[in-house]
């Protein structure tokens, strides 16, 4: 898996064997054949020579040449999800917090009962019966703002019952202020929680103390005991991992997060910082594709013998290849994704809060179309570089708006190697287990 | 050498089998539903009622399952007359000739994709159906309607997908009738659907006083010799076999409007 193996060659293609024969990943539309050596030959003496006219050639000649209309921004998307900022604060002080330890760098700010309702409004209101929203709890800490937050889900389970709208909702906690009536009211409302944990002991606490300097992890687990032992079926538990230098040893987080009863275990590497304070660099980068490879494996074996194991970067890469997921954005943001601040106003996502640049409205007034448009169009894959000639732009999409403005794109290689991976996996499990990729792609 | 093999869901979709033309994927159908260009859709229709298997374009029932109940058992051979009701075999009246009296022409099957759309709102259901087996004995048996669409991951309203149900065609049995298309078009499509190479009425001779005389262009019988009668007589027409084992002799260039011209001269 080096930067030889996955490096962009031609725009058109991917080629990539891993152990069932060669197989092709073509680009427009995410298509995955299995090709006969002979044909693997043009192919890659095509991409050797970064000849791009006989990549063209090559894909037109054996009918791989699909036309998916990627080229236009999709125009006025509809918003369909909204995460709430309802706390501005926080009670931990993570080293590398995007939020800034959860202000944005500014005034401590809670989230308004009127602003919440406005906000849950201009979701549900906007959406026809029948439809699907999400509601995304973020902060800062949410549960620092609990009255509004429940105030706000039982005002949004109201309204979309008057207007036969479907609500999802969400959560993104440090755990730390969990109790055991949240645990029920989450289970009630059929919540996804996704609980921020860096590492297994004081792996997690180097990088997520709490203000005061006080470690955070058993806290944390003490705390999720009721969503881990009483969680009803209507509720997901997730963890995530934000990978910095300091907590490079995934496998070991990966098998403990299971084993402790998470519904699902991610990974994601820190790519932008406000300080630059435990980002990741190129061998650090070099280091997590490794170890993510290795969880990989561990997933590979268990999910080919039958045996459910949630790696979560796992599961969705195999789910968008089976799917042949093809996107020109690398997320809903700033389309039907906005994240709203503690003040109401709407931004691109949760992470561009406070950021007046990436401003796209806010709930009372609703998306500003022409902020939107513009957004769209400037982020577009194909604006992208060195994106737009990469064999991996509509499954990667172009990476986080955030990190790309914030960093540039430092992960590229990184991404590929993912990807690369993954690829060689589909198509062992596609021979193995097909039966998973066609249960899995139902899913969401 | 092996042939590419689509493998995710966007290849499959895509995928076009060597030497076949764009035209040939699903994206680029034809949605002709009688019987259609790349699907017969009619198919859909002959396992819609769980038990029994139906003609795909007759309310004739062609076989039942080894394990259905007795009285579904008796269903072979015999004529689909409602369902829920509605009627789907029906005595069709009117005039044989321009101007001439009405009478009944005989009974017919409805188009199934009209006549069963408002039991595609059944699924799961059991609905009454009426059978005969050609005399006045009729019988009722209740039999559940299949689900048209797959369940999506989801319940409630997310609970059908725009995927065909599995239960109601066999591997194959969507194309099986199209192996033949052209044959089947030229018998199911008449009433002047056709420009120039398939016409309704050949041979035609005008007379003042009793208006045109000719040919049915699916006559057997259409030499120079043959009474000039436009017959629909079933037994006068070619059918699917003759048209399909030996179109080359049965049918003939039409020149002019005729086609009973000399087929060995010029």
């Amino acid at each position: 898996m080096t930067a030889t193996v996955t490096e962009p060659r031609v725009r058109g293609y991917h080629l990539f064997d891993g152990g069932t024969g060669p197989h092709i990943l073509v680009s427009e539309g995410s298509l995955v054949y299995a090709i006969p050596p002979e044909v693997r030959e043009l192919f890659e003496d095509a991409a050797a020579a970064r000849d791009e006219t006989a990549a063209s050639a090559l894909l037109a000649r054996f009918g791989l040449d699909v036309s998916v209309g990627l080229d236009e921004a999709p125009g006025e998307v509809p918003l369909r999800s909204i995460s709430l900022a309802i706390a501005q604060t926080c009670n931990l002080s993570c080293t590398y917090c995007y939020a800034e330890q959860g202000d944005f760098g500014g005034a401590a700010k809670l989230m308004s009962e009127q602003v919440a309702h406005a906000a849950v409004e201009r979701l549900v209101d906007d959406a026809a019966a029948g439809e699907q929203v999400t509601i995304a709890f973020l902060g800062g800490e949410p549960l620092a703002n609990r009255r509004v937050l429940r105030s706000a889900t039982e005002h949004a389970a109201a309204r979309a019952v008057e207007r036969g709208v479907r609500v999802g909702y969400s959560i993104t906690t440090n755990g730390t202020l969990v109790t055991p009536d949240d645990a029920e009211f989450f289970a009630r409302h059929g919540f996804a929680v996704t609980v921020s944990l860096d590492g297994v002991g004081a792996v997690h606490d180097r990088l997520r103390p709490a203000r005061n300097g006080r470690p955070t992890y058993d806290r944390v687990l003490r705390r999720l005991e009721p969503l881990l032992s009483e969680r009803r079926r209507t509720m997901n538990l997730s963890a995530r991992v934000t990978v910095t230098p300091r907590n490079l040893c995934l496998p070991e987080t990966l098998d403990e997060f299971i084993s402790l009863g998470f519904d699902s275990v991610g990974f994601s590497p820190m790519l932008s910082s406000p300080t630059g304070a435990d980002e990741m660099a190129g061998t650090d980068l070099t280091a997590m594709l490794e170890q993510m490879t290795a969880c990989a494996e561990r997933f590979e074996e268990r999910v080919g013998s039958g045996v459910p194991y949630p790696f979560l970067n796992a599961v969705n890469a195999l789910r968008e290849i089976h799917r042949g997921t093809h996107r020109p954005y690398p997320c809903g943001a700033g389309a039907g994704y906005m994240g709203a601040s503690a003040d109401g106003e709407l931004f691109a996502c949760h992470r561009f809060v406070g950021d007046d640049e990436r401003k796209m409205g806010d709930v009372l007034t609703g998306v500003d179309p022409a902020r939107q448009l513009k957004w769209l169009d400037d982020r577009h894959v194909h604006r992208q570089q060195p994106c737009s000639g990469c064999w991996a732009r509509y499954l990667c999409g172009g990476g986080c708006h955030h990190e790309v403005i914030g960093r540039g794109r430092p992960a590229c290689d990184y991404i590929r190697g993912w990807l690369h991976h993954c690829l060689c996996m589909y198509a062992r499990l596609r021979e193995k287990r097909p039966e998973y990729l066609d249960m899995m792609a139902r899913g969401r | 050498m092996e042939p590419i093999a689509p493998r995710n869901l966007t290849a499959q979709l895509a995928y076009r089998a060597r030497g076949n033309p764009p035209g040939t994927t699903p994206a680029s159908s034809v949605g002709n539903f009688y019987p259609g260009l790349e699907l017969d859709l009619r198919n859909l229709w002959r396992r819609v009622f769980a038990g029994i298997e139906l003609h795909e374009a007759v309310a004739l029932v062609l076989a039942v399952d080894d394990d259905a109940p007795p009285e579904v058992q008796a269903l072979v051979g015999e004529i689909l007359l409602t369902v829920d009701g509605h009627p789907v075999w029906i005595e069709v009246t009117g005039p044989r000739e321009p101007g001439g009296a009405s009478e009944s022409l005989g009974n017919w099957s409805l188009e199934w994709s009209n006549a069963l759309a408002d039991i595609v709102h059944k699924a799961g259901q059991e609905v009454r159906c009426t059978f005969t087996k050609g005399d006045d004995d009729q019988q009722d048996v209740s039999l559940r309607v299949r689900q048209i669409f797959e369940p999506g991951p989801e319940g409630g309203e997310d609970a059908r997908t725009a995927v065909l149900s599995r239960e109601l065609a066999q591997p194959g049995e969507l194309t099986q009738s199209l192996c033949s298309p052209w044959q089947n078009d030229f018998i199911g499509c008449g009433c002047y659907y056709w420009a120039a190479s398939r016409p309704d009425y050949v041979n035609v001779e005008f007379d003042e006083a009793d208006g045109s005389r000719g040919h049915n262009w699916l006559q057997r019988d259409r030499t120079p010799a043959t009474p000039k009668f436009y017959t629909l007589r079933q037994a006068d027409l070619l059918q699917h076999a003759d048209i399909i084992a030996g179109w080359e002799d049965k049918l003939s260039f039409v020149l002019k409007g005729r086609d009973d011209h000399d087929r060995d001269g010029d």
